[in-house]
């Protein structure tokens, strides 16, 4: 287990994950190796994932 | 003189006060929540348990009498700056359109899962497709590009991953081999996987790392034709009712699907199980469970008639 601290650019991203997850519920990720902080995901809204369903092409063999 | 002086140095002290008042603290400023800057997908990741599935499904629809079609799934997941992980499958349904040489999903269905799985998590968004070809034709069509070079478009980092199934194969079954970094290998089936981005002018190889994890949505898998059923009534009742709550639910063998709509006051809830082409309807509070029989129509009409009810009594 790695103990240092983090450094600077380091802290500033776990700051704004914290943030993000406490002012919009942004998801916090997790290394699943080793439960390390692993940065953070944007949500997306309903709209914008129908949409991208709703337009998969139809695909072709040829 | 002490008077004076009393006097001057009271009115300092209120000076000081006021000072104080008149400039308060500066607001903390909170930034805005970071905004992912999207890059070229460097690591992409396929939990285990969508490898399964995809095997799975597509040894199982080749036994179908359809075996012939192509078929495919929409892929789920979360992108990274640099990494797409993929975390679950949305089959192309049994009301696809399909024959030998194209597939085109049943998009509805798709859509209510993807509001189900989005329940818990709003990261989660579709990262790739997913399909077959006939014959040995690992990489997608010209008329797939076509396709996907628009599509990606729509994706966050306008970048998606593809895969290609198909049934050429010679390994060992039961065992799943990395015949390529970007090919899969399972007995005689085989995914290889490709991404492409906006601008790109043809697919890449896309290897791929294996990561321990179910199919997210692979709960929903037994219940798909009460989905694709029921697919535009439960898409208006879940935009238009932000606290309902879906579920599969299986008894006595069936698969159903269970709607809990909380009502406002002690507790109680309408709660819809479906069931084949069966929708029985309930509410639920702490003096038990009563069954309802409003008039036979739609899904959302019959719970907007029993919510409207509810509301009068």
């Amino acid at each position: 287990m790695d103990f240092r601290p983090l450094n600077d650019t380091e802290r500033q991203k776990l700051i704004d994950a914290l943030r993000g997850n406490a002012q919009s519920s942004q998801a916090i990720l997790m290394n699943q190796r080793d439960t390390s902080f692993a940065g953070s995901a944007d949500e997306m809204s309903d709209d914008e994932v129908i949409s991208a369903i709703k337009s998969v092409p139809c695909h072709y063999a040829a | 003189m002490l008077q004076s002086l009393w006097k001057a140095g009271w009115r300092r002290v209120q000076l000081w006060a006021e000072s104080l008042r008149a400039a308060p603290p500066a607001p903390f400023e909170t930034p805005e929540p970071s905004r992912v800057v999207y890059q070229s997908i460097q690591r992409f990741t396929v939990r285990d348990g969508v490898c399964q599935t995809l095997f799975d499904d597509f040894a199982q629809h080749r036994r179908t009498q359809r075996g012939d079609e192509e078929i495919g799934w929409v892929l789920l997941g979360r992108r990274e700056a640099r990494a797409i992980h993929v975390l679950a499958t949305l089959p192309a349904g049994a009301q696809r359109e399909s024959s030998v040489t194209h597939v085109r999903f049943n998009a509805a269905a798709q859509a209510v899962a993807s509001r189900i799985l989005r329940q818990q998590d709003k990261s989660l968004g579709i990262v790739g497709i997913v399909h077959t070809h006939p014959g040995s034709l690992r990489h997608p069509s010209t008329g797939d590009f076509q396709g996907d070079s628009q599509w990606v478009t729509r994706l966050r980092g306008q970048e998606g991953v593809f895969a290609i199934g198909t049934a050429d194969a010679q390994g060992a079954s039961g065992q799943l081999v990395a015949a390529q970094p970007h090919r899969q290998i399972l007995g005689s089936l085989a995914f290889s996987w490709y991404a492409l981005a906006h601008g790109d002018l043809r697919y890449r190889k896309m290897p791929l790392e294996l990561t321990l994890g179910d199919d997210l949505a692979k709960p929903l898998h037994p219940v798909w034709p009460v989905l694709e059923r029921h697919a535009e009534s439960l898409d208006r009742v879940m935009q238009l009712l932000s606290r309902v709550q879906a579920e599969p639910t299986r008894h006595e063998s069936r698969a159903g699907l269970l709607l809990r709509i909380p009502l406002p006051g002690d507790g109680s809830a309408l709660k819809v199980l479906l069931e084949g082409d069966q929708m029985r309807y309930y509410v639920e509070s702490p003096r038990g469970l009563t069954a309802l029989d409003p008039p036979v129509g739609p899904l959302d009409r019959s719970m907007f008639l029993i919510l409207a009810e509810l509301a009068n009594a």
